[in-house]
């Protein structure tokens, strides 16, 4: 009887040792759903989802704070996306938040710029290159599209443009396809 | 059989034979559109103005890619526009091209820089300049820049010129090769003489009696074979082509250049003795026309630019409604109209009489075109997976060695255009990847952005506290001084008091 308890005692003593040093030695830093939630986000920045970019909205979403249909870029595709990964019913996108447009990139006026630089404490991944009193402009590659420079704009020289097509970029149409 | 064929592949007649093989030399057309887009990269940027007047072989547009190759005038005459026009393409969209009009002269560009036919004595360099200068591609149908290829080759071991025809019905390279047997020859000659390659290998299919005859005949140089391969669709492929001539496999992802194989069409090498030798840029091409509303098949030499319209105004076409596919009956494209120009890959124009397309039907998993399949892959697991838009799949199964032949296509009983499929997750896969590439970037700029606001924030707060911290010294300080200076003028005044007393 005695044998029994001891046995067992250390056992449980020294799997209790290893778990605890495992529990510190692999311990994973920060919260790896933010992570894959943010994955799934299109880091567009634009804070249609009511939070201060895609990062804090992940934040929200994984703590259960936010819902997932509050993201209008990231479409119905997202938001069925963010169900799976969570394992939730999927929702329809809200449309409080905005209506899911075509990728955009933002192009400036150059005629009526007046470097004001407002644009580029706007912009929330730094795609404007200006300076105070100096004609500013886009970098086309970096843009996501958000929108946040518009409202800031004193004198409206910011159009947003609709990325066209071009023969390397044309994929063809699946519909198309299957009706063959 | 003989060893030097492969694995899968289909043995396919020639759907309309020409009764004759023949080069017909166009007239110059009236007017030619150069399209500015090329097979990939970006659109060339053009360098001269509507209202120019153009020498034939003049540059027209140039690009700083290393995956393009600059456009040449191919007729003199004015530019008349620079606008958009619709390209020769699936898609059915448009890219910048320049038009002009023939002033009827033909007058030459004068290229003083020439090599002439003592081209042993320039280096390498030197001709490997001329030939990124005169704009060359591959004219086997990929239209991937000949310079580019072949320094990425540098240090081959065998050079294999490609002499098989890409596929059945096409006659481009026969034509070619029958009228210009010596310019073959001497172009292996001038890449074995940059390239650095021991030996050159001209493969041939076997049903290619008088080029065969023609080739051996000019051919003198030792370091030159000729080898007749089986004829059988896809040897010409550059992957099967290597592999059954040199039994070197090429890895998955990899080129030729990879195991030392620099691999040219003959209409490349032509186009390489054109430019090395006459010191004539690419501006003209032989072209296919071909298919079952063209009575009598026939090969044409044509100005590059110059309208579908045009050349097939030469060939004697049945009237009424024909579709027009560009390319050959395996790997071409249907085109909606004949309203395009003939472009430096275009190697054949079928013409073809209307005819019902039989509908897909469902895969009822046979197998057929996994026995095809020249690079032995597995086209039904990639139909379902490109289907169903799994590209991750999808491309487990090596969806991107996949050279888009069309044998399982055709083979396939339920006629399912399998190839589409492959071509249409291809695209979805590279528009993905530019995808998740434009939101990593945005990822960690906003990232960078947070984090420089928050620096900013942060060192404006210590600079506040130090800039505090040093005023209250200096203040403290300030204050030890006014007071000893008030007790000095005290002490002062108290002397003074006491003088005075």
């Amino acid at each position: 009887m005695l044998d029994a308890v001891l046995t067992l005692s250390i056992l449980a003593l020294f799997l209790g040792l290893v778990l605890g040093y495992a529990a510190i030695r692999f311990r994973v830093e920060g919260n790896p759903l933010v992570d894959q939630i943010d994955e799934i986000l299109p880091q567009t920045q634009c804070g249609q989802c009511d939070f201060p970019g895609c990062r804090p909205y992940a934040e929200a979403i994984a703590k259960g704070e936010a819902q997932i249909n509050q993201c209008p870029p990231g479409g119905q595709e997202g938001v069925d996306a963010l169900a799976e990964l969570l394992d939730v019913e999927t929702l329809p996108l809200n449309a409080e938040h905005g209506e899911t447009k075509p990728k955009r990139i933002a192009v400036v006026d150059e005629e009526v710029c007046i470097g004001c630089t407002l644009c580029i404490q706007a912009c929330p991944v730094d795609a404007f290159v200006g300076a105070s009193k100096v004609m500013t402009q886009v970098i086309a590659s970096e843009c996501t599209g958000c929108d946040l420079c518009l409202p800031v704009c004193p004198v409206d020289c910011i159009d947003m443009i609709e990325i066209k097509q071009t023969i390397n970029t044309f994929v063809p149409d699946m519909a198309e396809l299957a009706r063959v | 059989m003989s060893k030097l064929t492969f694995k899968g592949g289909l043995v396919l007649e020639n759907p309309f034979p020409a009764k004759e093989i023949d080069l017909i030399r166009i007239p110059l057309p009236d007017r030619v559109v150069l399209p500015m887009q090329q097979r990939i990269g970006e659109q060339a940027k053009p360098c001269v103005s509507i209202g120019d007047h153009v020498l034939t072989g003049q540059v027209i547009a140039t690009i700083d890619d290393n995956r393009c190759a600059p456009v040449h005038a191919s007729i003199s005459g004015t530019v008349v526009a620079i606008d958009n026009q619709v390209m020769a393409h699936q898609s059915g969209l448009e890219a910048l091209c320049v038009t002009i009009e023939s002033d009827g002269e033909d007058e030459w560009m004068d290229n003083s820089v020439a090599c002439t036919e003592n081209y042993d004595f320039c280096t390498p360099d030197t001709i490997y300049n001329k030939i990124r200068a005169s704009g060359i591609v591959g004219m086997g149908g990929a239209g991937f820049p000949t310079h580019t290829k072949v320094r990425l080759a540098k240090g081959c071991h065998t050079l294999i010129a490609n002499a098989t025809e890409c596929e059945p019905g096409i006659m481009c390279d026969d034509a070619l090769i029958q009228a210009y047997p010596i310019k073959v020859i001497r172009g292996v000659e001038v890449l074995l003489h940059i390239c650095g390659a021991e030996r050159a290998i001209i493969a041939i299919e076997d049903d290619k009696q008088e080029s065969i005859d023609l080739l051996r005949k000019f051919c003198k140089n030792e370091r030159i074979t000729i080898e007749v391969i089986p004829t059988k669709y896809t040897s010409g492929a550059e992957k099967i082509l290597v592999k059954s001539l040199l039994g070197i496999e090429i890895p998955s992802g990899g080129y030729a250049s990879d195991v030392g194989v620099l691999c040219q069409n003959v209409g490349t090498l032509v186009a390489i003795f054109d430019a090395v030798v006459e010191n004539r840029p690419l501006i003209s091409r032989v072209v296919t026309v071909t298919g079952s509303a063209v009575k009598e098949p026939q090969n044409y030499q044509v100005r590059l630019g110059a309208s579908y319209d045009y050349v097939l105004g030469f060939a004697d076409i049945d009237e009424g409604e024909n579709n027009i596919r560009m390319a050959g009956m395996m790997m071409g494209v249907d085109l909606k109209s004949s309203n395009y120009s003939i472009s430096k890959n275009t190697n054949c124009i079928f013409v073809n009489k209307p005819e019902k397309k039989a509908s897909a039907q469902e895969c009822i998993r046979c197998g057929m075109c996994n026995t095809v399949c020249p690079v032995e892959l597995l086209p039904q697991q990639l139909y379902w997976y490109s289907k169903s838009s799994n590209i991750e799949k999808a491309l487990d199964y090596n969806l991107l060695d996949c050279i888009e032949c069309g044998c399982c296509s055709y083979v396939c009983p339920s006629k399912i255009p399998l190839v589409d499929y492959y071509q249409f997750a291809k695209a979805l896969n590279i528009q993905q990847e530019k995808e998740k590439e434009q939101t990593d970037n945005a990822r960690e700029r906003f990232e960078f952005r947070e984090f420089r606001l928050e620096r900013n924030k942060k060192e404006r707060g210590e600079m506040m506290e130090a800039k505090k911290k040093s005023l209250k010294e200096k203040m403290a300080k300030d204050k030890v001084q006014k007071e000893a200076i008030a007790a000095a003028q005290e002490r002062v005044e108290a002397a003074q008091k006491a003088r005075e007393s």
